[in-house]
């Protein structure tokens, strides 16, 4: 029998532009689990989907991608089907946008079964019944009737997995499967995973920016750059020992929790007003049927001047509704804020008080692809806040805003860029620029490396943390990441459901943690296999 | 409703977060029924206000205009004043007027001497034929057009976009004399002038009225057919119905054009039921006698029992096929009726 994924010298590209893909050689045995390590832009969905023949229009491509034999490139449609529905299964990023949110999740599960293997729709139900037990969804004969908005998003990747292992697949590939996912969320969906491809002796294939998570599941390791792959070999290999340039920059930017690396907690000054300072704050929300959804519930913890606070917790879990109130973006419902000197009024903020506001707190949130106006020039838009804020003239606006973007890292020939010439790293450093051109005392950062690259997450992650030293800023960080807490806050928060469940120094936090949830939390991030034996999982 | 994930135990969470559909969305779904069925009343009512009493704004006493080539002599204009009850308060003559429309009975007509509702009757179905045939065409023709373009990038998606645009900037008078001078002139086919007899009879007859009055609609519903399934096309979902083997048009109906109908439904509602009033145009040329035309001349000859029932049709018709088009989206999409999105 033919190996079962043979990847060789695959090159992919459109006419007249740089390839996407250069020459790509890999390959998946039978019952192996292998992962295609890189970041956005490097080529590894592409990869993926050129195994089940999907390539985008009027790609221009050579090479062969073969599974079992079969060249993907150049087979016939008909035998493409027989391959999709016989050999190999993918299982998407985003459960929530690749499951059609208006048929019901066992319309999904059984249209496989009922359109080509014959089943009736009754027996069909059956098995997508038995698949959704097996992966550990309870319930699974209530569940088919559902549609996916009543699913967490857990549930759904679930029912991906399950639909992927219905059609009984030799190759399973996975696309960034857990990557919408919270960690304790992922932690599931990788063992599940892992036991799945075990069990069944399948091949895999598993995408994901995250060194960490790779070596969670898999034994081999292909990084990628730019389309081409740079190293290959067992993950031990490369991630403790990589051989080129690049990996040893992805290893090192990848966070990990480094005890002796957290920030000390700084003295407080005798006398001194915390700079925030929130007692029993709460916030409810009415839902549409009469019920109220509880976001915040009594939150009570002070910020001093110079401190840099982690706010920790899950999706849901109101961290970033705590964020929000903190700006003024939300009115609380119950409980006092007190900025500084100042108690925040019970109602709306009025324009001239959030102007006010906004000179001491500032934000930046978690995605810079919308939290940029893609019409206005990124010099601009940072001149504007220096005009507003500090009442600067526009030629002395605008050579503070080039003073402002240096610092940051965006060099004066971008000052008349607009934001979608520039990357995802420099937008949110062009929107860091903004923030603290209103010169804030409190700068709240809304999982503001959430959406970047390894790499570029910890070039920002540096520049806050110079900037925190330089400008003596205090800093509120609302993250799901706690390696990233680990880095760059003294004291830190735990949430979930609404609630503080922990809260105190980072250290000792991180060390010793006293509640179930953190530790779940801590013992949920994804560990190498071969850390497996020496540390036992709880 | 938003779901959060749990910890560790996270299909433990399965019990707290989902809501069977059979128990908890009854209730709301019967409330959400019952709103826009109210809603549809309110709307009527707060029609049937602005449509009497708008014919005050109107210059012109129509009684007067009744006696018109004769010497009016007060006894005669005091007399048919009072007959037809224009002489009472407006409040007074607006419960009167409504009351009746309640027992079916719309007024008498000025100029015809008899029953609105008579009047009324006798036009009313060659209209509702018309707009039928014409909202068959739109959909039909519309949805074809939409379908086709979407699924052929390139030269056929230009071709057929830009007769599209052509046919969208046809006045329908304009298509009317052209689809006249080639299928009833030049080749024969089809009749110019009637409204025949028989089912076939009529859709014959009707056959190039209805072109005529759907072409820029049909345009209309094909370029949102278009691009409501551009949009879906490039969803995530589709490409994972392709990968998992599903042939291209089982892909194309089961998860482009079934998510795509939601715009287009709504789009189709409010066009369709605006056709019964541009009709008038095409019954004219058409030589058909239907509501329209008999609108066009009642307001000539200010016979304002019959202008108020049409134009109370016309709302009502309009108002019904909108409140229907609401009641079928959450059918199409179930994310509507548990709220989460809006259209």
């Amino acid at each position: 029998m033919s190996q079962l994924l043979n990847v060789q010298d695959f090159t992919l590209g459109f006419a007249g532009r740089d390839p996407l893909l250069n020459g790509i050689s890999l390959h998946v045995d039978d019952g192996e689990a292998v992962a295609l390590v890189g970041e956005s832009g490097s080529g590894k969905s592409l990869t993926t989907r050129a195994t089940l023949g999907l390539l985008p229009e009027r790609s221009q491509h050579s090479g062969t991608v073969a599974v079992r034999g079969l060249n993907t490139l150049t087979a016939r449609s008909a035998e493409l089907l027989g391959l999709r529905r016989n050999k190999a299964s993918m299982i998407f990023q985003d459960p929530r946008a690749g499951i059609n949110p208006v048929r019901t999740v066992g319309d999904f599960l059984t249209e496989t079964l009922v359109r080509w293997r014959g089943l009736s729709r009754a027996e069909a139900l059956e098995r997508a019944v038995e698949q959704l037990e097996q992966v550990g969804l309870r319930r699974a004969s209530e569940l088919v009737h559902q549609h996916p908005h009543q699913l967490s998003g857990g549930m759904l990747q679930r029912v991906m997995i399950a639909a992927a292992l219905l059609d009984s697949p030799e190759l399973l590939l996975c696309d960034e499967p857990t990557t919408a996912l919270d960690v304790t969320t992922q932690a599931g969906i990788v063992k599940l995973l892992r036991d799945e491809q075990q069990a069944r002796g399948m091949g895999m294939l598993f995408i994901t920016h995250d060194l960490n998570l790779a070596s969670s599941l898999c034994e081999r390791v292909y990084v990628l750059r730019n389309g081409r792959v740079v190293e290959h070999g067992s993950a031990r290999e490369v991630f403790l020992a990589p051989q080129e340039e690049y990996t040893r920059q992805l290893v090192g930017a990848t966070p990990s929790i480094e005890l002796d690396r957290v920030p000390a907690v700084p003295v407080a000054v005798e006398g001194e007003e915390p700079i925030l300072s929130v007692d029993s704050l709460s916030k409810h929300y009415e839902l549409p049927h009469g019920d109220t959804l509880t976001a915040l519930d009594q939150a009570t913890f002070t910020l001093p001047v110079g401190g840099s606070l982690g706010v920790v917790g899950e999706s849901g879990s109101g961290k970033s509704t705590l964020a929000r109130l903190v700006v003024g973006l939300e009115t609380p419902s119950e409980g006092t804020l007190r900025l500084g000197v100042v108690d925040r009024p019970d109602r709306p903020l009025k324009a001239r008080e959030r102007k006010l506001l906004a000179k001491d707190v500032q934000i930046v949130f978690q995605d810079p692809y919308l939290s940029l106006d893609p019409r206005i020039a990124v010099g601009h838009a940072v001149a504007d806040v220096f005009r507003l804020h500090q009442k600067q003239g526009r030629r002395q606006a605008q050579d503070s805003a080039r003073e402002l973007l240096g610092r940051v890292g965006i060099g004066p020939e971008r000052f008349d860029a607009k934001p979608r010439a520039l990357s995802g790293g420099q937008r949110q450093r062009v929107a860091l620029a903004k923030a603290l051109a209103a010169r804030p005392r409190l700068l709240v950062l809304d999982e503001a490396t959430s959406a970047l690259d390894v790499s570029v997450q910890a070039q920002v992650l540096e520049l806050v943390e110079e900037l925190r030293d330089q400008l003596g800023l205090t800093i509120l960080f609302v993250t799901h990441d706690l390696a990233v807490v680990s880095r760059l806050c003294s004291q830190v928060l735990v949430m979930h459901q609404g609630r503080i469940v922990e809260q105190g120094p980072t250290a000792r936090i991180l060390a010793d943690p006293g509640d179930d949830y953190t530790r779940n939390l801590i013992g949920s991030r994804p560990r190498p296999l071969w850390d497996r034996d020496v540390i036992t999982t709880p | 409703m938003s779901v959060m994930d749990a910890p560790a135990g996270e299909p433990r969470s399965t019990q707290r977060h989902t809501t069977t559909p059979g128990r908890a969305a009854r209730p709301r779904r019967l409330r959400f029924v019952l709103g826009k069925l109210f809603s549809l009343l309110l709307t009527l009512f707060i029609a049937s206000l602005a449509v009497f009493f708008s014919r005050f704004l109107v210059p012109g006493d129509p009684a007067r205009f009744l006696l018109r080539g004769r010497s009016p002599k007060p006894e005669a204009l005091v007399e048919i004043t009072r007959q037809f009850g224009l002489d009472k308060p407006a409040w007074e003559q607006y419960l009167n007027w409504l009351g009746g429309i309640l027992h079916g009975d719309w007024g008498r007509s000025l100029t015809y001497r008899q029953d609105v509702s008579d009047v009324l009757l006798n036009r009313l179905p060659t209209t509702l034929q018309l707009v039928a045939l014409a909202a068959v065409f739109i959909t039909l023709l519309g949805l074809l057009a939409g379908i086709i373009a979407s699924l052929n990038k390139g030269f056929g998606d230009r071709f057929i976009l830009v007769t599209l645009t052509a046919a969208g900037a046809v006045p329908p008078f304009v298509a009317a004399i052209a689809l006249v001078a080639l299928f009833a002139v030049q080749l024969g086919w089809f009749p110019s002038f009637g409204s025949g007899d028989g089912f076939l009879g009529r859709v014959w007859h009707l056959t190039l009225p209805a072109l005529a009055l759907g072409i820029t609609y049909i345009a209309f519903v094909a370029r949102v057919t278009r691009s409501s399934m551009n949009e879906q096309l490039v969803r995530e979902h589709v490409e994972v119905a392709m990968s998992r083997g599903l042939t291209r048009s089982s892909v194309v109906v089961r998860h482009v054009l079934r998510n795509a109908l939601g715009p287009i439904l709504t789009v189709s509602g409010v066009m369709i039921a605006g056709l019964l009033v541009s009709s008038a145009i095409i019954e004219q040329t058409f030589g058909l006698t239907g509501i329209g035309q008999l609108l066009v001349q009642s307001i000539d000859r200010l016979d304002f029992g019959v202008v108020q029932a049409i134009v109370m049709v016309v709302v009502t018709a309009f108002v019904v096929v909108n409140t229907v088009v609401d009641l079928l989206q959450p059918l199409i999409d179930p994310r509507i009726a548990a709220g989460t999105e809006t259209r």
